[in-house]
């Protein structure tokens, strides 16, 4: 697992809710994530979309602060919506939270503009750390180290 | 008394939310959980919940052969399989397999609390694409095979299943041996018997089978899209 740090850390010294839009297809994965999100103090989840389209179109009408974005989805996946994003809203911070464990799509992420990747099956363990991180615009990336066989 | 359910998924993050979504339901208690198909066998015979949920695509042992070994140990058990997707093979395998419910992945938030009620009155819950191929196997049913219809391929055991699942997902003869507690010298047989059944030759070879048989999902990445400026 990696966790890198790049640029400084913002503070702003305000206690401000985190607000984030989740982007998932399957309402059940929404659901989940959730759960996990909703008990962190401080975080509030705004909206949820179910493909990359409404996820654009959610953002503009609700300026989260983070969005947490699935890759695979249908009418736009989140690539295509993370690029469409990093164009008409700057300040988004990105995070994919993905089935793709894979180091090619990681960077392919990262270079769409996304600040973190975590991969789903480890999404309950990394996640909380992840959307910390990008909500202080801090890069966090978490493969689980298994290659394409599956072996470590 | 409350109904008793056992969640068995690959992701946490699944199960946390179909808990979510199940324990809502007054009178449903989550009563265990498992991360893959074996866990799930080992939970469900110590536990006894009365409706097991049970993803399809598990590492270890996928939901298919789970829900055949739990019916196995037992008839008894009420089982409800959760797929990515319906296709007319997963969901003859279901069948077959004895689940008495079949939900799509993402319609679980619309359709799982139905399948479980539907179980707790003693009813079977399927897709309406299911129930369409249901009846057209009724409809079918006494007819000759179809001309179309693929040649048979030989039909592996339960244990050989096991063993396949396990070699595709990347694990040698050792660590599968390991797994099943069996010697390796047994795996080792048991390979070859499987790559002889099939007439492979070669471990790609169990791989694409495995795929196609849904013995093993793969989640295909989005086409990629050029991006900068294009070559003149």
């Amino acid at each position: 697992m990696t966790n890198s740090l790049v640029g400084l850390a913002q503070t702003d010294g305000n206690c401000m809710t985190i607000r984030i839009l989740l982007v998932d297809d399957h309402p059940v994965v929404r659901h989940g994530l959730k759960t996990l999100l909703e008990g962190h103090s401080g975080w509030e989840v705004i909206g949820e979309a179910s493909d990359g389209a409404e996820a654009v179109e959610k953002a503009k009408d609700l300026n989260p602060d983070v969005m947490v974005l699935d890759v695979t989805m249908p009418k736009m996946n989140g690539l295509e919506a993370c690029r469409l994003l990093r164009r008409q809203a700057p300040h988004l911070e990105i995070l994919f939270v993905t089935q793709h464990d894979s180091p090619q799509m990681m960077r392919e992420a990262l270079d769409a503009g996304a600040r973190g990747y975590v991969v789903k099956s480890n999404a309950a363990r990394d996640l909380l750390a992840a959307v910390e991180a990008v909500s202080q615009h801090r890069v966090f990336t978490a493969l689980t180290g298994r290659d394409a066989t599956g072996r470590c | 008394m409350k109904l008793r359910i056992l969640l068995a998924d690959d992701h946490e993050i699944v199960r946390r939310g179909l808990r979510a979504l199940l324990e809502k339901h007054e009178g449903w208690e989550v009563c265990g959980e498992a991360s893959d198909g074996r866990e799930a066998l080992e939970k469900a015979l110590e536990l006894k919940p009365d409706v097991v949920i049970v993803d399809i695509g598990m590492p270890s042992l996928n939901g298919l052969d789970t829900t055949r070994q739990l019916l196995q140990h037992d008839p008894h058990f009420k089982v409800i399989v959760l797929t990515i997707t319906d296709s007319d093979q997963v969901i003859r395998e279901a069948l077959d397999a004895g689940a008495r419910g079949f939900v799509l992945k993402s319609d679980a938030a619309r359709d799982l609390v139905a399948a479980v009620e539907a179980l707790q009155n003693k009813r079977m819950f399927f897709t309406p694409r299911v129930n369409d191929l249901v009846l057209a196997g009724f409809l079918e049913k006494g007819q000759t095979v179809a001309r179309n219809e693929a040649p048979k391929l030989p039909t592996l055991t339960a244990r050989e299943r096991e063993i396949t699942q396990l070699l595709a997902e990347g694990n040698s003869s050792k660590e599968v041996a390991c797994l099943l507690n069996l010697s390796t010298k047994t795996v080792e047989t048991h390979r070859s018997n499987i790559m002889r059944k099939l007439s492979f030759h070669s471990i790609r070879d169990l791989v694409v089978y495995a795929i196609k048989n849904n013995l093993i999902q793969i989640e295909i990445p989005p086409p990629r899209t050029p991006t900068g400026p294009t070559a003149a």
